[in-house]
């Protein structure tokens, strides 16, 4: 093991600012995989929220402990009725899918092309205040944002738990990026026909959102008090679309995304699902050592670090089918690979290539723990 | 009109594309002559997606025109059904496990427009009714798609299935979607992994044509 020297607060921090820490900092983001690992159902942590924060515990100390802690359960923190991401019908187990089931999003048409007009004039939180008793068949929104305030209190509580055994949940908020809520609200497929057909109108909606969803962002933060903003991207990437749509739909809300949240003293987390590589050259333009580039294992990680490396802290991409059908030591030498390559110089935090994948097999999880902690790269200097 | 029609589903057009369908049916057109053209076009879109010309923005795009375009023409179609138009059968699915079908209906709509036949089996589909419907087609070709991993598993069953059915052999085993992988395709034993839609197009082609599978294997 290698002897550390650092915290796992330092570790971390010195990471995302470029310096190099005393090892890469390490984090598998585990949710329906920390259930599993302790024999519960995944309906069982659904339903009770202690014995999903008891399962995330149990997961995060079986592991050995690493840097951060994706979520401190299985729910995202949100101030009642002011969503921070379009509000998906997600299906749940035990409920709509088998007791032992992961959690699935049932993507639908959640607004109408005319809806368009109505975010211009309303902006995002009056639209939903609005509208999410109509799209839900009469489902109250003071009954959901009573809920998610119950919620968002236990996630306080939580927080708290873990900071008294040196435990430290990754975000403090988390936000959809503008093109990723508006394709949610209207599926990818209707959202992408309205690209091409109706730009202006898609444009004004997003022009009159934007706010709405950062200060949103900001309003949870101030109260769970930890400074990174989980930013969910996918739907805008060059995995979908050609850059001058990205410029007109994506880039200038996400400047001001990252405008409001480094002006306030926060990290960007931007979680990159499906393949960025066409897009990484823009993210040269955030500030220096300010930001996180997530990687899911679809984006070369290896190129990306040629792009972003002296500029961005990178994070990924120990990929979900190696650690479903790989073996350890597979895992491992791909782990070894990620140290050596994109840990050169530091900038480099290991974690899963998107959320770690609910049938992972532990000792593969393990495995990748382990590497972080006991490998320091051939390129350590 | 055929260069119209292409240069409308090229364009990105799909109101143009449509007026133009129900005018040449008006005007008594073939209907097999304008779904010819609107293949011809669908054709071009893939070729476009493989030389980055287009990206997946303008598949989806163009492949909702040319489902709708379809609908349209069906009655006609129905009247004249030949199967001697179909380039190969394809079963499609997301196996059991996933719910998720973005992809699938996609891929689905992107066979059918360059002249597969499809049947496509939705989501969540347990492998015995993947590997049954294979058989009742008597199909060359078994599409899975995928985005998280438990589908891995049903994958698995599936190809373990088609074995034990002395169908493996014949059936050429095509996965995608966003939690494949190569490495993914090897331990589950499929023939061939892409996250691109237009090379699976081209996989399956290939492989109709008897050169493929050896070499995947």
């Amino acid at each position: 093991m290698i002897r550390e020297t650092m915290s796992r607060q330092e570790r971390f921090k010195a990471a995302v600012s470029l310096e190099k820490p005393d090892r890469v900092p390490v984090m598998p983001l585990m949710t329906a995989f920390a259930v599993r690992s302790q024999g519960m159902t995944q309906g069982t942590a659904w339903r009770d929220p202690d014995m999903g924060f008891k399962a995330m515990l149990d997961t995060f100390n079986d592991l050995g402990g690493f840097d951060r802690l994706y979520k401190p359960n299985l729910f995202w923190p949100m101030i009642g009725g002011r969503f921070c991401s379009t509000p998906i019908r997600v299906l749940i187990p035990g409920r709509q899918l088998p007791e032992d089931s992961l959690n699935q999003i049932d993507e639908r048409v959640l607004i109408s092309r005319d809806d368009y007009d109505k975010l211009a004039t309303l902006g995002w939180n009056a639209f939903w205040d609005e509208h999410y008793e109509k799209m839900t068949g009469g489902r109250k929104i003071s009954y959901v944002a009573a809920t998610q305030n119950q919620l968002l209190n236990l996630y306080k509580e939580e927080v708290t738990i873990y900071h008294g055994q040196d435990i430290h949940p990754l975000f403090g908020a988390y936000v959809d990026s503008s093109m990723m809520a508006f394709s949610m609200a209207r599926t990818l497929t209707e959202f992408t026909m309205d690209l091409y057909e109706v730009p202006e109108k898609v444009k004004s909606a997003m022009d009159a959102s934007c706010d709405d969803l950062i200060q949103n962002a900001l309003d949870v933060v101030a109260l769970t008090k930890i400074p990174v903003v989980f930013i969910v991207l996918e739907r805008g990437s060059g995995f979908y679309y050609r850059t001058d749509i990205f410029d007109q739909f994506e880039w200038p809300y996400l400047r001001r995304y990252v405008d409001a949240f480094i002006s306030e003293g926060l990290t960007p987390w931007f979680h990159l699902d499906t393949d960025w590589s066409l897009n990484l050259p823009y993210f040269r333009e955030f500030p220096k050592g300010k930001c996180v580039a997530d990687l899911d294992g679809t984006t070369d990680i290896f190129k990306a670090k040629e792009i972003l490396g002296d500029h961005m802290c990178i994070s990924g991409d120990v990929q979900a089918a190696l650690l479903t059908l790989g073996q350890p030591h597979e895992v491992e030498a791909y782990c070894r690979r990620l140290i050596d390559e994109v840990g050169k110089n530091g900038g480099f935090i290991l974690t899963t290539g998107c959320e770690c994948p609910i049938d992972a097999r532990f000792e593969n999880v393990k495995a990748m723990v382990d590497t972080a902690k006991n490998y320091r790269g051939k390129n350590w200097h | 009109m055929k260069e119209k029609l292409k240069a409308a589903i090229l364009g990105m057009n799909r109101q143009k594309a449509i007026d133009l369908v129900e005018k040449a049916l008006s005007e008594g057109e073939d209907p097999f002559g304008i779904l010819k053209t609107c293949r011809a076009a669908m054709e071009e879109v893939g070729k476009r997606f493989e030389t980055g010309e287009f990206f997946l923005s303008e598949l989806i795009y163009s492949a909702e025109v040319f489902k709708e375009v379809c609908a349209i023409l069906e009655p006609g179609l129905m009247a004249k059904q030949n199967s001697d138009e179909s380039q190969g059968v394809v079963v499609i699915g997301t196996p059991k496990g996933d719910v998720h079908d973005l992809g699938k209906n996609l891929m689905a709509t992107l066979m059918r427009s360059h002249s597969f036949t499809v049947y496509d089996l939705g989501v969540d589909v347990p492998h015995e009714n993947l590997v049954k419907e294979v058989k009742r087609r008597k199909a060359p070709i078994l599409a899975l798609s995928a985005l998280i991993t438990p589908a891995f598993v049903s994958m698995r069953a599936a190809i373990d299935l088609l074995a034990a059915e002395g169908l493996r052999k014949k059936t050429f085993v095509i996965i995608g979607g966003g939690v494949t992988t190569d490495f993914a395709r090897k331990e589950i034993g499929a023939d061939a992994q892409t996250m691109n839609p237009a090379e699976a197009i081209r996989l399956c082609r290939r492989h109709l044509k008897g050169s493929d599978k050896a070499e995947q294997l």
